[in-house]
This record gives C-alpha cells, structure tokens and sequence, in this order.
C-alpha cells in the first residue's frame, strides 16, 4: 500500500463549479446581454420556469445529507482559490478542471449559439482568473461539438496555451453519436494538436433518458451516466474513429468501470456476426477499447474484488486514470486507489499519476 | 472412397452455382461449394455453434475505405467472396477459411480435386 500524501497525484476529473455570473463577463454578444436580463442566477437556473441549460432530476446532494467541506458546491460559485484548498485536502498535486456548467450542455439540442458562446467564455474565464500550470491547476476546453466551426476555432485559440489539455466533449446528448463523421475534423485537429479527446457523460435531459417516467435520481444517475458513455463508446468505435486518427488518444470519463467489459462482450459477440457493418476494423473492438483510456470515478469499491480485479485485468492498469470527480456528490478520494487490494504499488503510481502525466502531458 | 485419398463427391456439372454438397471425409462432414467454376471444401461445422456453415451462401465482401476525415466511408462490395453460416452470419474468407471478423479463427478447409468432370475432396491422407 502506498500514501497518497507522499505520491504524486494527478486527478483527471476535477469540476469546477463555474458560475453564469462570473462567465457571462467573457461572454460575447447577444448572450451576455440575454443573460444579463434573465433571471438566471448564478447557475442559470431558478424556480421560475426558465432555465439557460435544461436541468435534470433529483436532488444531487441526496436533499440535505451531502455536504462539502473544501468548496462552495452546490449552492454558490467556486473561487480558486477553494479548488487550491480542495486539492490540499485530498493530496492532490495536479488536477485537470472541467466545467461544470457544461455537464448540462448535451441538453441543448437548439440551433441557437448558447453553447457556442458559454464554451469560448468559459475558456477565457479559466484561462484569466482559475488555471495555472505552476499550481498544477490545469484545464479542458469543452466543445460545442454540434458546431463544427466554433469548435475548431476554440481548438485554434487554445492550442498553445499551457494550461489546457485537452478537449472535453459532453457524451450525453451527441446527436448523431460521436463515432459520426461530421466529428472528425474535431478529432483531427485534436490529433494534431497532440489532445486527447476526453467523453464526459453528463446529466442533462436524464428525466426522460431514452423513456420518461423514472422518479428518483438513483434511477437516472445510474443509467444516464453509464449509457451516455456507453452509447458513444460504441459508436466511435464502430464508425472506426481509432483507425481514422490513429495517434489519438481518447479518454472515456465518470461512467467506473465494471461496464466496460460487459460492453466489451456484448459488442464482440455482435460484431462477429456482423463485421462488414464495421468495415473500417481492422481487428475485434475490445482491442480499440482496452487501448483507450479510462477515468475510474465512481470506482465500484463495493463490487466483488474478484469483479473489479477482471476489470482492471481487462482494461489493463496502464490504462486507468486516477479521477475525483471534486467537489460532486459521488467523489472519489486517492484511497479508491491505495486501498485497492489486488494492484501492486506501481500500479497504484500509475492510475494515480503515471498514466495521466502521459495522456495530458503534464 | 478412392485408393490415392480422394473422396469422390458428384460430376462437377452437376453443380450449379452456389450450390454445396456435403460429403464423409474420414468421419467429418465436409461441405464441398460451388463458386464461379471453383470448388472449395471446408469443414461444415461452424466454429461459432456447430452450424452447417456451408449450406449458407457466398457472397462478395463488402468493405469501406476511409477517404478523408468528414467523408462518408466508401462501401463496395469487393472482389474477395465469403461464405456465411445461415444459423448467426459468422462469414469465412471463401480462399483461406478465416473469419471475416477475426482471423484467428479458421474454418479448416480441404483441397478439392477435379479429375475426369468428377470432383473429388482430398482426405489429407
Ligand atoms: S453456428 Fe454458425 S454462425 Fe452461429
């Protein structure tokens, strides 16, 4: 077993819990101005009928139970210096930050510019007030996907900037899937640029995820997160994004990982009976799927161990990425890892740092 | 069964094409299929779930070819033909019995001999 404390530490899937009044500063118009006149809030949200992004069920902080202690989640903005303070508290030496605020983005299936213009803000809100590279403080550009255009223009304003990443595209809410080919200019550019392309599952629209009527958020936190995933990881797969960019690195994060090998199995059982309608493979899928990578929050502690160790066997411990998830309700501290009782020390460094340092180039 | 090994299956116009025929080649059922005036000889058990996997048809692969990012993928049906079982679709190279989805599985295959108008499988003795 090995100290977090005395081990470098890199957590891949910090949120930041940006808020729309500290943003729209950035925001370019007619949106700073629409939001400047709504009624929004800080979280662009209130109990007026009218919302910037769509929001979903339940209550996240299991109505009162769950509490934070190093930020200011759920109710007001974050400050930077919490996310400074959040890190110390969970021996964290670098973190690479995601907006909250963008998890609800894949809600937004209007041809209006919203997103477009929450992402560019976004990004020049980090840049100038939240990241820093000398306090191990990184970032991800989240991509308004389903606008080719922008996206490549963020893609162009962030690429020498030292303090991001990578690119973050929202699972939940791609529509087609993201193994389409409009896409691909998208990951093009990331290969390129060196990026790896990180598929955050989201929460938005999980009200009515695929059916509407589920009542508690243990219903669609547990199936919206896990399919907005799943549903992206086979399709870019299948449409052979791997085989088009083949230097990408592509990162799948927040959906644990006990359903992977499921998939896996399921998948391949398909494929073998159907291979000419994924012609653009060159081999079975698992062996694209075990070289992406995988952020391990929320990490099925309490599966059975002889689960959970296939599952790192399957996926391979060089391929797992250390993830908090801060300050959200569900995190992951470094103990998910140290404790883990079926992987050696080095293997412990490496989902904790090692792997990430080399994905994110850090 | 002849004295060189030869397993003599039917007179090679009595084929039609596409059409298959099965035979005991030393204790195994072998499908012997008719394709543009080529005859092949596999195992006719499938390696998925034992299906007659040379009852099924043979058709032309269709492949894709990536040809740019934002492309549509180019799908055509290309000149390497494959035979299908019919109980799931698990399809094998019609030249070599590897599988179309992984070519770590091999359909065993059999030389086929036509001598005389007769086709004859070879027993591999
Ligand atoms: S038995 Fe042949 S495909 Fe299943």
């Amino acid at each position: 077993m090995i100290d977090a404390a005395e081990h470098r530490v890199v957590d891949c899937d910090w949120h930041y819990q940006d808020s729309f009044t500290d943003i729209v500063e950035y925001m370019e118009e007619p949106w700073k101005t629409k939001y400047e006149k709504s009624n929004w809030d800080a979280a662009g949200v209130k109990q007026n009928l009218s919302s910037f992004f769509p929001t979903s069920t339940g209550d996240r902080q299991a109505y009162g139970k769950i509490e934070r202690e190093h930020s200011n989640y759920p109710d007001k903005a974050e400050t930077p210096d919490r996310v400074r303070e959040g890190m110390e508290f969970l021996d964290v030496d670098q973190s690479i930050q995601i907006s909250h605020l963008a998890l609800a983005m894949g809600g937004v299936q209007t041809d209006d510019e919203r997103t477009q213009a929450f992402a560019k803000a976004h990004i020049e809100y980090m840049l100038e007030e939240v990241l820093d590279p000398d306090d191990g403080v990184y970032g991800l550009a989240p991509l308004p996907y389903s606008d080719i255009e922008t996206s490549l223009e963020i893609l162009d304003r962030v690429e020498n900037e030292p303090a991001i990443k990578g690119a973050c595209f929202i699972t939940a809410g791609a529509n087609p899937p993201l193994g389409n080919r409009k896409y691909d200019p998208l990951y093009k550019r990331c290969e390129e640029i060196g990026y790896p392309v990180v598929f955050h599952t989201g929460g938005s629209g999980l009200d009515d995820y695929v059916r509407a009527g589920y009542q508690e958020m243990l219903e669609t936190h547990t199936l919206g997160f896990l399919e907005s995933n799943m549903s992206q990881l086979v399709s870019v797969t299948c449409q052979g994004v791997p085989e088009k960019f083949p230097d990408l690195d592509i990162v799948f994060m927040e959906s644990g990982v006990t359903y992977v090998p499921g998939l896996i199995s399921r998948l391949e059982e398909e494929y073998l009976k159907r291979p000419e309608e994924a012609p653009l493979l060159e081999k079975r899928p698992s062996e694209y799927i075990t070289d992406y990578y995988f952020g391990t929050q929320p990490l099925e502690v309490s599966a059975s161990p002889d689960l959970l160790e296939l599952c790192f066997d399957m996926l391979g411990t060089d391929r797992l990425l250390y993830a908090s998830d801060y300050p959200h309700w569900d995190f992951d501290s470094p103990s998910t890892i140290t404790d883990l009782p079926f992987i050696s020390d080095e293997e412990r460094k490496a989902i904790l740092a090692g792997n990430a340092v080399e994905v994110f180039d850090l | 069964m002849s004295d060189e090994g030869l397993v003599e299956v039917k007179a090679a116009e009595s084929f039609e094409e596409g059409d298959h025929e099965l035979v005991d080649v030393r204790g195994v059922e072998v499908g012997v299929v008719r394709d543009e005036d080529e005859f092949y000889a596999f195992r006719n058990t499938c390696p998925h779930d034992g299906g007659p996997v040379c009852t099924g048809p043979v058709s032309r692969k269709l492949v894709g070819e990536f040809v740019g990012p934002g492309e549509r993928v180019e799908r055509s049906f290309s000149d390497e033909k494959i035979i299908s079982c019919p109980w799931h679709g698990w399809s094998f190279d019609l030249e070599t019995g590897e599988n179309v989805a992984d070519d770590g599985i091999v359909l065993p295959s059999y030389d086929v001999i036509v001598e005389d108008g007769v086709v004859y499988v070879d027993d591999g003795r």
